[in-house]
């Protein structure tokens, strides 16, 4: 606990990190409180048809007279969970892929490395596309393909890292100590690999939210009438004639938080790998 | 009685360069066995042969008679024949793991109850004149000496009768190695323990090892009681290397 | 004199507060000599050659200390203060010779180099010419195919020579030799100290050679400076000190050293080694008084009060050491 406690501590110790810790937490509270104060989502109210921001709504309503606070508080929190639980499994799943692959070696490690390669080489969007365009939209598949295109950074990772801890005499002693292997990787690989892993999961963070509010923009991931910000950008981008806020606030939401999660990312990057800073 | 380890005809190639060219060589128990050599004369790739940490091309390794072979049920014989001491003995443990952590895993290996293996390092520690406290911490918060204690009385815990120090003084002050030195001496008398130094240092070797071999580019150049080796060396690398020796020769004092 | 440094300090600001690197520090080293500087490691004998260098990490400050070289005088706590003898009034050579040479550049282009911001408006071909015979001169196996070659073709003692040969041609009045054969091999150790007095011979120049070890100031080094946690405790010719140890410090670590002809006793409790023992102190307090005092074996009550001063030993000027017991005949 001291160590989460001192890691903030020097996140604030700079403008970056207070910024991104600031923009995060507005948007935290967003996510958190906005639908708990705001009316439903999803009730239409034809009469209101984009109405202007005012008291009756704070951010206005869009083309079905539906509250764009709560639709797009849900929309954030929507986004933010989706991005939490992606980048969970994926830093778990690629970071054991990766581990394991560096330290097994031989043909094994190489077949990984090649899998990691293959899926990097495709563009994210096509792979996305392919992959809904054989298991259709819906949530689940949504979680599992991102979860899939992003395994590989967390895997290349965390392989090139056991490959150097493979070597390190701390390693070696262990192994001469006929110690078992899977106590040696929870224990010994895994705590030295994490620092990284972290860092890398929360600059991927803003990376997830985007890559899933493109989607959501183009008619993939969410379906309505669940709302998420790309499908409000959307629905606002077309009736932008009529009104502008409905894509301004959620655009909006959209940009601080990536911005807050990334200054946050490199903040935290700064602090628990020091040596990268000096490279830059 | 059988060779703490022996070692018949060991080759090794890493591409081009030959690491161990036929390398043929046997440690009697009980005796301090030293390996000299300047880098890149595979001291080191024999330590690792010989902990089985690198493959051999060719030959044969046996440990106490027991030649190396795959498999976890070997690995562990190995394990409670023959303990390393890496050159950074305090790099050897591992960064994020209590001390503690750390020795109740060679309780699980050699499957130990709790309270009798602590009782063991208790006296362990006391032996290596380190603070029962240590078992608390953590590798960063001892200093650099206690570490490579602490390093040696885990390797100790497993009660290995062969131990194998790879440059155990390289980067100590010579006011400190002394120290290691010292330690090591009085284990090997007490426990009755095989000692293979490996090091660069020929004065060392001198002093603390019975038998020496001399390598060079992976081959042993030279080898018997240190005695004979040192004073009458029979190659010219032995006499190269030790003319090379930068050495302190005390002019006798005036009067003190 | 050719080259003297007159209380030299510096401190370390770190986290956990200000360390003291270095306390009036004085050397004096006389021309075409070699002084070697011995110390343990966290004596600060590094911090010396950078500070006279200009090369000191951001987060030092050198509090004291001025250097006269070729009877130029230079304050030593301003920055960049010897920048203009940089490669023209001084060298050094480092532990690891890749942090001299750039790995993209051939020999022969950065030898060149050299001679360019030396005499600058020389043509091509002489600088080849002299930068082929300075490798010849350093005994560098097939100097012409050399010069065409990259550093990282090159073994470690190799380019060791190459960096001596830059010093070579940049004719320094002080080469500073930072534990210029720690990473190498005992023959090649040698060697590389052999070329190290050729070159001084050949030019001339003060060498300040730094080192843990003491069998290498012995074999190659007429004067010698011990430092300890930061303070210089004896100097003298090399000769003296090691006849007559004036600090019991110096004493005891002329007696840890193994001596190669030592022989293995047959009762093996013979066969022990010499160490100091105890601990430095923390260089962010010091204690009073001796700042060996606590690992000292003939320390008295005064040492623990009194800051010894710098004492003749045998009446000889020229060897003094920092130990009450010369101060109370």
């Amino acid at each position: 606990m001291s160590g989460i406690f001192a890691t903030l501590k020097r996140i604030c110790s700079e403008r970056d990190g207070r910024l991104g810790l600031a923009f995060t937490c507005l948007i935290l509270m967003f996510a958190l409180v906005g639908p708990l104060v705001s009316p439903d989502p999803n009730a239409i109210d034809i009469k209101a048809r984009f109405a202007a921001p005012g008291l009756a709504h704070l951010l206005g309503t869009d083309n079905l007279g539906r509250d764009l606070l709560a639709r797009t508080s849900v929309g954030t929190r929507y986004a933010l969970t989706l991005a939490v639980i992606i980048v969970v499994i994926s830093s778990i799943i690629g970071s054991l892929i990766g581990i394991i692959a560096g330290i097994v070696g031989s043909w094994i490690d190489r077949a990984v490395a090649a899998v990691f390669d293959i899926v990097n080489a495709f563009p994210p969007l096509i792979l996305a596309f392919a992959l809904i365009a054989l298991y259709g939209n819906g949530s689940a598949t949504f979680v599992l393909l991102v979860t899939v295109v992003f395994i590989p950074q967390f895997g290349r990772m965390a392989r090139a890292r056991a490959k150097t801890l493979r070597n390190l005499s701390f390693i070696e002693a262990e192994r001469m100590l006929a110690v078992h292997p899977i106590t040696i990787v929870v224990r010994h690989y895994l705590p030295n690999v994490a620092g990284p892993i972290i860092v890398l999961a929360s600059m991927n963070l803003p990376v997830v939210i985007a890559f899933e509010a493109s989607l959501s923009f183009l008619g993939f991931g969410v379906q309505p009438p669940k709302s998420s910000l790309g499908t409000l950008i959307k629905d606002g981008f077309i009736s932008i004639n009529q009104s502008w806020w409905p894509t301004v606030a959620a655009a909006l939401v959209l940009a601080i938080a990536t911005l807050g999660a990334t200054l946050l990312g490199e903040a935290l990057r700064r602090v628990i790998d020091p040596k990268s800073t000096r490279a830059r | 009685m059988t060779d703490a380890i022996s070692i018949s005809n060991a080759e090794l190639r890493f591409g081009e360069t030959a690491a161990l060219d036929g390398v043929s060589l046997t440690i009697p128990q009980g005796t301090c066995f030293g390996i000299v050599g300047e880098s890149g004369s595979g001291k080191t790739t024999l330590m690792r042969a010989v902990l089985g940490l690198q493959k051999l091309d060719q030959g044969e390794i046996c440990v106490l008679g027991n030649p190396l072979v795959p498999g976890r049920a070997a690995l562990k014989q190995r394990a409670s024949f023959i303990q390393p001491i890496f050159q950074d003995p305090a790099a050897s443990l591992s960064p994020r793991s209590r001390i503690s952590t750390m020795m109740n895993e060679v309780g699980t290996v050699l499957r130990e109850p709790h309270a009798a293996l602590f009782e063991r390092l208790g006296v362990i520690l006391n032996r290596l004149g380190l603070p029962q406290s240590v078992i608390e911490k953590y590798p960063h918060e001892i200093s650099g000496g206690q570490a490579r204690r602490v390093a040696i009385a885990r390797a100790l815990l497993m009660k290995p009768s062969i131990l194998i120090a790879d440059e155990p003084t390289a980067g100590l002050d010579v006011s400190v190695q002394g120290d290691l030195l010292n330690l090591l001496q009085d284990i090997r008398q007490s426990d009755n323990i095989t000692l293979v130094i490996i090091s660069h240092n020929l004065a060392i070797v001198r002093l603390i090892a019975e038998n020496a071999v001399v390598m060079r580019s992976g081959k042993v150049v030279e080898g018997g009681e240190v005695g004979s080796l040192f004073k009458s060396p029979r190659e010219a690398y032995t006499c190269e290397l030790l003319a090379a020796w930068p050495s302190v020769t005390r002019a006798p004092a005036l009067n003190r | 004199m050719a080259i003297s440094l007159r209380n030299l300090s510096v401190n370390y600001s770190l986290q956990q507060g200000t360390a003291h690197a270095l306390r009036g520090v004085s050397l004096d080293i006389e021309k075409g000599q070699m002084h070697g500087l011995v110390g343990e490691s966290g004596s600060g004998k590094s911090t010396v050659a950078f500070a006279l260098m200009g090369l000191l990490a951001n987060n030092a400050n050198v509090t004291s200390g001025t250097a006269t070289i070729e009877g130029k005088s230079f304050d030593l706590t301003k920055r960049n203060a010897t920048a203009d003898l940089r490669g023209r009034g001084m060298a050094m050579i480092f532990q690891d010779p890749m942090l001299s040479l750039n790995p993209v550049f051939t020999i022969g282009t950065q030898l060149c180099e050299v001679l360019r911001r030396r005499t600058p408006g020389s043509d091509r071909k002489t600088q080849g010419a002299m930068a082929e015979d300075a490798l010849a001169k350093v005994r560098l196996s097939n100097p012409g195919r050399r010069m065409n070659q990259y550093p990282h073709e090159l073994s470690g003692g190799m380019r060791q020579r190459v960096v001596i040969a830059m010093a070579l041609l940049s004719e320094p009045a002080l080469l500073i030799a930072d534990e210029p054969t720690t990473a190498l091999d005992v023959t090649v150790e040698a060697q590389i100290m052999r070329e190290i007095i050729g070159l001084r011979d050949r030019i001339g120049c003060a060498v300040l050679l730094i080192t843990h070890s003491l069998g290498l100031v012995t074999e190659y080094c007429d004067a010698i400076s011990v430092l300890y946690a930061g303070e210089k405790l004896e100097s003298g010719t090399v000769r003296q000190v090691q006849r007559q140890p004036g600090h019991p410090y110096t004493r005891m670590l002329f007696d840890c050293e193994v001596p190669i002809d030592r022989e293995r006793h047959a009762d093996a409790s013979q066969n022990r080694f010499t160490v100091i023992a105890g601990d430095l102190p923390d260089p962010r307090r010091r204690p009073p008084g001796c700042i060996f005092n606590a690992r000292c074996d003939v320390s008295f009550e005064d040492c623990a009060v009194v800051s010894p001063g710098d004492y003749p030993v045998r009446n000889d000027d020229s060897h003094s050491a920092r130990c009450l017991r010369l101060a109370t005949p």
